[in-house]
């Protein structure tokens, strides 16, 4: 049985960590296993840092950090880059912005030359902007406009969050997209760039303390940033339900459900982890067993992602065409209330636990795994060193908890509703 | 340098399956595959997605245990296990914890060997296999991929989707899923591949045990054959309300086994693979049409597709394909430059151990090599082979690959904005959505 018994999936012992006197925080973890590297970049900014009017400029920004530096011209940093051996992408939540780069090991320095010259010096150009723009826009085009799960979501964090920066999608409005300037893109860089919001992860093939003092040589002298202005995070409370109806042509209705959860930061945010493998991981759980099982639906998830700010529970339901949708939904929250009057079972709690374990052992599997896991977690709860707690913080949670946070979060007055209507609107 | 493989340990049984242990260092999570060299190339003509709806309806009923009982068993040991067909084969993964594999590889084996096909699951499976193919429609990228592969290879067994079509799910009965599992699932064209921190001995011991019962036997399925490129085809499937346009072009290339492939690799690399391929900058860079272009050789067993793959808003559908066949027929003619062909080999080369980082990965290529037919020196020689290829070979393999001639154009958006602009490329033939579902 998995347990106290167990040696510790990760060794945090390995990691060495530094922060450098302009705030850069690094932290480095080799493990030789495989002669490559993986080197994440995080800034602490996402679309929750965003004011309406420029929202998307997070994620639109992350796309202008490939397109030239001092010593790096427009286009040469993928090129560089795979020159020697290796590959990059990046993504953009919520929280944070995060850049990695998987490469062949003697690529390492000039990793560290590529990403510490863009963060010093990134050149932003009215044309690379156009350029990134209409790239953008059929991003928005591809995962949301045209996109039935893409619309549905859109519209369940508006419904979901009134107040918070939550509310609006990551890549942006349209329209918003449509009016982000060079400047503004400026002042974002210096503001959010800088390495006092910054943090590097290292994990793979490298010697610890040579990757460390490449690091300080390259990014010591980038000046430190300004303080990074208050997010506005107040929500008010949910008093009811609330409901939205999306209309587009389409073959068969979905449905999908929001309810606030905790931050990251607090312990309930892992029972949710719990109930997700409960309701929905794996063909045994019970939303797989009451309602894909019995056709109400072809298919049934729960997402649930740690964000700083309280973040949302979200359960999707994809039905059959011409299916019956009240009874989709009746079942689904007769389901979500049994949990919260009657509780799951210790078994149930066990097999969850055991499923988030593999879970989090095949995230380890990879270096780029690991790399990010230490961002994420320093990043979302304040200190890389959580890594170390993934498992032991499943190990104390109990059926009495399970039924505890469904009871407190999953409540009828604190749904959020968005059905797909497959018509066009009426 | 050369990759080290792991130490692989291998036996025929006296059943004629085949066992592979590769003991591994890493997480303590094992990955085994039992795979049966019968894919959805041998489903019967009107019968399509038979292989598939084997995979599927097989694990939910076998030797002595229900469905749910395997759920139970499976889930409760915090392992996963599924089925999924393939045009040359039916594969089935296990992931489990290590220490816990011995109380699971009996399952992954009767599931192979002796699933029962309970009728009530293989009548709720159909329902829902019908039901997720309505669904596809909504989805124009999920579209484009069923299309192009029946435009492209045509009466080709490769040539229907895997999952198969609407029209043959309705008449497929439980009859025919015990008929192609009896007829085809055979210990002799069966591997047993399992990777990771295990006793190499201990688990091949536990392999014979479990497998050496199941008894079948009959003639290994006919090699198939190779695929011939009809002439240019512009089919348009018509999704009238999308802003977005996708679009495919493809032809039938090179299988897997082809002594092109590394040339092809290296090809597609500088073609139309990673970030600063001359696609990417023509179609994203340049021109900001795109937010995705991508090509590939998708190469199976007996046969292969070449495939480019990118999507755009709808006035610009036929400048993207202009594009892109422009980009194609000047790398054919041109070829790579010496510092592309560096770049990318160089690129191919140091990302490759990545590609082989965890036990999935390594039981996914052992398969792989086996049901395609190549042999592992081309893991451990990959380095050195990708950067050996040159800037003639790599011509040489576009001009005779890359489908300027003939082939296919596929377009899934609204067909009375795309049709006028997709013209010159050859005369549109509009589909609905429904007919390639």
């Amino acid at each position: 049985m998995p347990g106290a018994a167990d040696p510790p999936i990760i060794d945090l012992e390995r990691v060495v960590a530094r922060t450098l006197p302009n705030g850069l925080r690094v932290r480095v973890y080799p493990d030789r296993l495989v002669p490559a590297v993986s080197y994440y970049s995080f800034f602490r900014v996402g679309s929750r840092n965003e004011r309406p009017g420029l929202t998307g400029i997070s994620h639109l920004f992350e796309h202008m950090m490939f397109n030239g530096s001092a010593r790096y011209g427009p286009k040469e940093f993928d090129r560089v880059l795979e020159a020697c051996g290796g590959t990059s992408n990046a993504y953009t939540s919520n929280d944070v912005t995060a850049y990695y780069d998987d490469f062949a090991s003697e690529a390492f320095d000039t990793v560290v030359d590529l990403e510490s010259d863009r963060m010093r010096s990134l050149r932003l150009t009215d044309e690379t902007l156009e350029q990134e723009r209409a790239v953008v826009k059929e991003e928005r085009r591809l995962r949301t406009d045209n996109s039935t799960f893409g619309l549905i979501e859109e519209q369940l964090e508006t419904l979901v969050f009134q107040a918070h920066p939550y509310r609006w999608p990551i890549i942006g409005w349209m329209e918003d997209i449509d009016r982000i300037r060079r400047e503004d893109c400026q002042s974002y860089f210096r503001t959010y760039y800088a390495p006092t919001n910054a943090a590097v992860y290292v994990a793979g093939d490298v010697d610890p303390d040579l990757a460390l003092r490449r690091i300080e040589d390259a990014y010591g002298d980038i000046p430190a940033g300004p303080a990074v202005p208050a997010v506005a995070s107040g929500e008010p409370e949910q008093r009811g339900e609330r409901r939205a109806v999306v209309h587009y042509p389409a073959e068969a209705a979905a449905l999908i459900v929001g309810f606030r959860g905790p931050p990251a930061s607090d312990g309930d945010a892992a029972v949710l982890d719990v109930l997700q493998a409960c309701l929905a991981v794996g063909e045994g759980s019970r939303l797989r067993r009451r309602l894909v099982q019995e056709e109400v639906a072809v298919s049934a998830s729960v997402a649930w992602a740690w964000r700083i700010d309280p973040g949302v529970f979200m359960l999707l339901l994809e039905l059959a065409p011409g299916a019956n949708r009240q009874r989709a939904e009746d079942e689904l929250f007769r389901e979500l209330g049994r949990v919260a009057s009657r509780g799951v079972s210790a078994k149930e709690v066990e097999r969850a636990r055991r499923l988030l374990r593999s879970s989090v052992l095949q995230e380890f599997s990879t270096r780029n795994g690991v790399a990010h896991a230490l961002g994420q977690a320093e990043a979302l709860l304040g200190d890389w060193r959580e890594v170390g707690k993934a498992l032991p913080r499943y190990e104390g949670v109990s059926a009495e908890d399970v039924q505890r946070v469904a009871a407190r979060f999953l409540a009828p007055t604190q749904r959020n509703v968005v059905w797909l209507d497959p018509r066009a609107a009426p | 340098m050369s990759l080290a493989l792991p130490e692989l340990r291998e036996a025929r049984l006296d059943n004629g399956a085949t066992v592979i242990v590769a003991p591994r260092p890493g997480v303590p999570l094992a990955a085994a595959r039992l795979f049966v060299r019968a894919g959805s190339g041998l489903d019967p003509p009107g019968r399509f997605g038979l292989a598939h709806l084997v995979s599927t309806v097989a694990r939910r009923g076998a030797g002595r245990r229900s469905g749910a009982g395997i759920d139970a068993l499976v889930e409760s040991l915090g392992a996963d296990l599924g089925g999924d067909a393939e045009e040359d084969a039916t594969v089935y993964a296990l992931t489990a914890p290590a220490e816990l594999l011995e109380r699971l590889l009996g399952v992954l084996v009767d599931v192979v060997a002796s699933p029962t096909f309970p009728a009530p699951e293989f009548d709720r499976l159909r329902r829902r296999e019908l039901a997720s193919l309505a669904r596809d429609s909504d989805e124009p990228a999920t579209l484009a991929e069923r299309a192009v592969f029946t435009a492209a290879y045509g009466d080709h067994p490769y040539g229907h989707p895997v999952e198969g079509r609407t029209r043959d799910l309705t008449r497929l009965r439980r009859a025919d899923v015990r008929a192609f599992h009896e007829r085809w699932y055979l210990p002799a064209i069966s591997t047993l591949v399992v990777v990771g921190p295990v006793d190499a001995g201990a688990v091949m011991d536990l392999a014979r045990d479990r497998l050496e019962r199941w008894r079948a036997a009959g003639e290994p399925p006919p090699e198939i054959a190779r695929a011939e490129r009809g002439p240019r085809r512009v089919v348009i499937v018509d999704k009238p309300d999308v802003t977005q346009t996708q679009i495919r072009i493809a032809g039938t290339a090179l299988p897997r086994s082809s002594p092109d492939y590394f040339p092809a690799v290296v090809a597609n690399a500088v073609l139309g693979g990673g970030f600063t391929s001359r696609l990417v900058e023509a179609i994203r860079v340049n021109r900001g049409l795109s937010y995705g272009v991508r090509t590939r050789f998708a190469m199976s067993r007996s046969a292969g597709l070449f495939l480019f793959s990118s999507f755009t808003k709808n006035e610009t559908a036929g400048e993207l394909v202009e594009v892109a066949f422009e980009e194609m027929g000047r790398f054919c003619e041109e070829g790579a430059t010496a510092q592309e062909v560096t770049r990318a080999t160089n690129y191919l080369a140091g990302l490759f151990p990545l590609a082989l980082e965890t036990h999935d990965q390594w039981a996914d290529r052992l398969c792989d090599a086996r049901i395609c037919g190549y042999g592992l020196e081309e893991v451990q020689e990959y380095r050195e082979r990708v950067r050996a290829v040159g800037p003639d070979e790599i011509r040489d393999v576009a001009r005779r690959h890359l489908p300027l001639a003939g082939g296919v154009v596929l377009a899934v958006g609204p067909a009375k904005r795309v049709a006028p602009q997709l013209e010159r490329f050859g005369k549109p033939q509009v589909l609905s959505a429904r007919s390639v579902l």
